[in-house]
């Protein structure tokens, strides 16, 4: 490995000291091609922003994209996409109802409307799509250092980068601020993703628990190598919509005792249990949010049902709708890694899931039918029962996916997470292991303080809502707070521009600063105190 | 020189002036003539029909003492919001009442469940936020590691289980005994307490909270008429499942089957009538209680918070639960004058430890506060309601024993409750 030293970057960077941290160890790379650049632009209200686009491929081949605007202010954020599937699809329902290719295309910024906002300012905006989609967090980092070079080489203008990305973006943009001190100027991780083996554990518990009660078919995991391996996923993908569809129907039809799926082989006496109970303490023990896009665990119809279905069924609901992406993009997600990592990377051989549960077990008792009930269901799940059998990792497998880069929160420039409390595939524990990781560093003397400030994304106080016949009714938006990395056009600009500034003054904004930006977003709050439960695998 | 006199008399003004005011804390919800206070509890739904008097009669009484000077100059604002004894709502409302309004500190929370997660959902531990007086007879809040800053009110259910074992078995000896308690922290708190108190149960039902239906009801009952003799009956839940249980038992004309215990949640005589339950059903039924009986006008605190009632609550009944509401808000306000002029959270929290042991209060039990004891009342006296709904002690004597949450012996208590401070207005410091 040749050490690239980044020659026009470093002419941009003001201080000695930045450009001495800045001249770091940088993956050697094949030499980029020239960017491919054209002069375009956008109506923003009365004014006509003109922007430069440059499009190329890196030295890996990853395609990238800059977008450069005639009027620059000097500051480049550099943007990480979220994870994307790393197969091609056939028409999936639900999954893909039109198929699917992998993507590899470059995203400059979370959403078009935000980036035209940005280019607007006078930001400049960069970002890439690695050759490798998947869990790809170091061709993730490599990708954003090489669009981030090629940005500063084309444009001498650029002072400050911010580095920023959204779900495994934001862990990327993280990964790379820590791995390469000097590099950013700031970074605004939104919807973090935790490690790897932490986001499996969550969607394998609740996989594994679907197989477990309602459908052994399930797969789950140990996928064949090859085409074979394919196929199974690609059944399983299937399996999975078919059992949430029976559990939908069964709620449906008795929303306060409803049945298991037929599918099931778990004891009769485990079946008295209503199955939505059965759902809820899946969704308890391996960590997906009580609150979903339709479901607040707290509203309910007019009529017998006002105080109950908050209570018992709301929540139960909410792990369903949650679960059902959470599973797909499991039965997906499993597969890479396994193929990515060579071998099973779930393990469940040793998990107490009567621990996981902890106090959660007398909140939701009325949820989850009782405290018997309760015990019950957690006997059947247990490592001793033989009609459960658990799934035992491959360690070289599991070894290859702990040699990915672990946050580890040497935090040395100013530093905005956001994210949402209901998020169901990176959930707000995610960005509190950044901060127990930053606050360790602090104390261990490896990172600053005052770097890291944490914005919090909450749904509204109740927000499902009833037809006349008292059936919930699915929002034709997503309510915000809940859904993945499902933040507002205003809400992202006004993390974007805090962040902007305190790449300009190289400090994190106070309390009382990040509480006047936010002071018109209602659903954000930033409250040092608030700690959210870490994923289940950190606890 | 006498320039210098003029500035000197100022700065004295000044000096007396802020020796007079209240200073200045830096926590939240406390300014020079305000002390804000926050309470989340059900006021809708079916818990709210029981318990949704307890805000309202705490704000009386605040009315009241801010119509006597507040607390060192101070008027106590009481935020409430409605958590429909719902968790997740609890949560948020109790995040809302930290982030949004700004309260300084919690008082008269009611549930377990809710406020297991609203406590960790608002960080009330982290923010050191005074969380007093929760109703909850749940002993897992008595963990001052996970809980620092809660002080529940009611004593704990494994005490009441404790202290009812002892009741039983000398009073009912040689009758069966069938336990009826909800399926969660609540009923099994209990049931560790009967095991404690040693008493043996012939049948035990738990029902998950929310199941219990008239069908459910019926069929238990069915089922316990069997056990020969007149057996001991004890419902330890909630008001609404002892009324739908009664009803029941109305229905299958099984009334004077059994001895009806109910415990202190579930025994509210006004409630069970307003829910439906005949007075001859609940006429010679006995309860639980740590309080005088609500329509006991012969007890001076319940003269006085009837007075209150009238006229800063006005419209609405006094009962056991305006009662519960009013001797909270009172403890409220000597834990306030306890924590001195200078008024922090750590101060308040250290206030009920130190002092909140000899604080006056209806209750007619010892209150049990101390920097390792955050549950308040340690005790409990039986008796037998009558089909007015009055609440008599057991064979015309107050009784009334002590216990704690774990294996302490159950003991008889002479304890002898502090005066009625003059008018209802409490003086202490």
């Amino acid at each position: 490995m040749k050490n690239l030293k980044l020659k026009k970057g470093l002419v941009a960077l003001t201080s000695a000291a930045l450009v001495t941290a800045f001249a770091v160890a940088i993956p050697s790379v094949a030499r980029a091609d020239e960017p491919t650049c054209s002069d375009t632009g956008f109506i923003d209200g009365a004014k006509f922003v003109a922007f430069q686009k440059c499009t190329g491929a890196d030295g890996n081949g990853s395609k990238y994209e800059i977008r450069m605007p005639a009027k620059f202010n000097g500051t480049l954020y550099v943007y990480s996409h979220g994870i994307r599937y790393n197969v091609n699809l056939p028409a999936i329902p639900v999954v893909s109802p039109k198929g699917s290719l992998i993507d590899y295309s470059p995203e400059v910024a979370p959403s078009e409307t935000v980036a035209e906002a940005l280019l607007s300012q006078g930001y400049a905006l960069a970002g890439s799509g690695a050759t490798s989609q998947g869990w790809n967090l170091s061709e993730g980092v490599d990708a954003a250092l090489q669009v981030m070079q090629i940005a500063r080489e084309k444009y001498s203008k650029v002072s400050k980068v911010i580095t920023w990305g959204s779900s495994l973006g934001g862990l990327t943009a993280q990964a790379l601020a820590e791995q390469y001190s000097g590099a950013v100027d700031a970074v605004a991780p939104l919807c973090i993703a935790d490690s790897a083996q932490a986001e499996i554990t969550m969607a394998g518990d609740f996989l594994w628990g679907l197989k477990t009660f309602f459908n052994p078919a399930i797969k789950g995991s140990n996928y064949s190598a090859g085409s074979a391996g394919y196929v199974e996923m690609l059944t399983d993908l299937g399996t999975v919509l078919t059992t949430l569809g029976a559990l939908q129907a069964a709620i449906a039809a008795n929303p306060v005792a409803p049945a298991w799926p037929a599918s099931t082989t778990v004891p009769a006496t485990l079946q008295a249990i209503p199955v939505r109970s059965a759902i809820l303490l899946l969704g308890l023990i391996s960590g997906i949010s009580t609150q979903s896009n339709t479901y607040d665990a707290s509203s309910g119809p007019a009529g017998a049902l006002e105080t109950s279905f908050g209570l018992a069924i709301s929540p139960a609901l909410a792990v369903l709708e949650n679960g059902a992406q959470a599973a797909i993009l499991a039965v997906i997600a499993n597969y890479d890694m396994e193929v990515r990592a060579g071998g099973v990377v779930f393990d469940n051989s040793a998990t107490d899931y009567s621990a996981r549960l902890g106090d959660d077990g007398d909140i939701y008792a009325a949820a989850l039918t009782g405290k018997t009930a309760t015990a019950g269901m957690l006997a059947y799940l247990s490592k001793f029962n033989p009609a459960a059998p658990r799934v035992t990792g491959s360690p070289d497998a599991i070894a290859n996916l702990k040699s990915m880069y672990q946050l580890k929160g040497q935090i040395e420039v100013p530093t905005i997470t956001l994210a949402a409390t209901a998020d169901h595939i990176t959930p707000p524990g995610a960005a509190q292991y950044l901060i127990n990781q930053y606050n360790n560093s602090v104390t261990n003397l490896t990172a600053s303080a005052g770097k890291l400030v944490s914005i919090w994304n909450k749904p509204p106080d109740g927000y499902t809502t009833f037809s006349a016949a008292g059936s919930p009714v699915a929002p034709t938006v997503t309510t915000n707070g809940t859904g993945h990395c499902n933040y507002t056009t205003s809400q992202v600009l006004a993390v974007a521009k805090l962040a902007a500034n305190a790449a300009k003054t190289g400090k994190a904004p106070s309390t009382s600063a990040v509480k006047a930006a936010i002071k018109n977003e209602p659903n954000l709050f930033v409250d040092p105190s608030y700690k959210p439960a870490l994923l289940k695998y950190n606890q | 020189m006498k320039r210098f006199s003029i500035v000197s008399a100022v700065v004295a003004a000044g000096a007396m002036v802020l020796s007079i005011m209240p200073a200045q804390a830096a926590d939240p919800g406390v300014t020079a003539t305000e002390i804000k206070l926050g309470v989340s509890t059900p006021l809708t739904g079916s818990a709210g029909l029981a318990y949704g008097k307890v805000p309202g009669a705490m704000k009386a009484y605040f009315d009241y003492i801010n119509a006597n000077g507040g607390v060192y100059g101070r008027k106590i604002k009481l935020v409430v919001r409605d958590d429909k004894y719902l968790p997740t709502l609890a949560a948020t409302q109790t995040t809302n009442l930290i982030l949004k309004d700004n309260v300084f500190a919690l008082v008269g929370a009611l549930g377990t469940a809710t406020h297991t997660k609203a406590y960790a959902a608002a960080a009330l531990a982290a923010k050191n936020v005074p969380d007093l007086f929760v109703n909850t007879g749940f002993s897992g809040f008595g963990n001052t590691t996970k809980f620092p800053t809660t002080f529940t009110v009611l004593p704990s259910y494994a005490m009441e289980a404790k202290i009812m074992s002892k009741f039983i078995k000398e009073k009912f000896a040689g009758q069966a005994v069938a336990l009826v308690a909800q399926d969660d922290e609540f009923g099994v708190d209990g049931v560790n307490g009967f095991k404690a108190g040693g008493l043996t149960i012939a049948s035990t039902t738990l029902y998950p909270t929310s199941s219990i239906t008239d069908a459910r009801a019926k069929a238990l009952l069915t089922g316990l008429s069997a056990i020969p003799g007149k057996p001991v009956v004890v419902l330890f839940g909630t008001t609404d499942v002892t009324a739908l249980i009664f009803k029941a038992a109305e229905s299958l004309n099984l009334v004077s089957k059994f001895t009806w215990i109910a415990g202190s949640v579930g025994g509210d005589a006004n409630t069970l009538l307003a829910l439906g339950v005949k007075s001859t059903t609940i006429d010679g039924a006995i309860a639980a209680s740590f309080f005088p009986d609500a329509k006991d006008t012969s007890d001076e605190y319940v003269s006085q918070f009837m007075k209150i009632n009238e006229k800063y609550n006005k419209g609405v009944s006094f009962d056991n639960i305006v009662l519960q509401g009013m001797n909270s808000a009172m403890l409220t306000v000597q834990a306030l004058r306890a924590a001195g002029k200078n008024l922090t959270r750590t101060g308040l929290i250290n206030a009920v430890q130190d002092k909140g042991a000899t604080f006056a209060s209806a209750g007619r039990v010892p209150l049990n506060y101390s920097a390792t004891s955050h549950i308040g009342y340690n005790g409990y006296w039986f008796g037998q309601l009558n089909a007015n709904g009055e609440l008599k002690p057991y064979g015309g004597t107050l009784s009334i024993f002590t216990t704690d949450s774990a294996a302490g012996a159950v003991e008889a208590s002479t304890f002898t409750r502090p005066a009625m401070p003059k008018n209802g207005i409490p003086t202490n410091s």
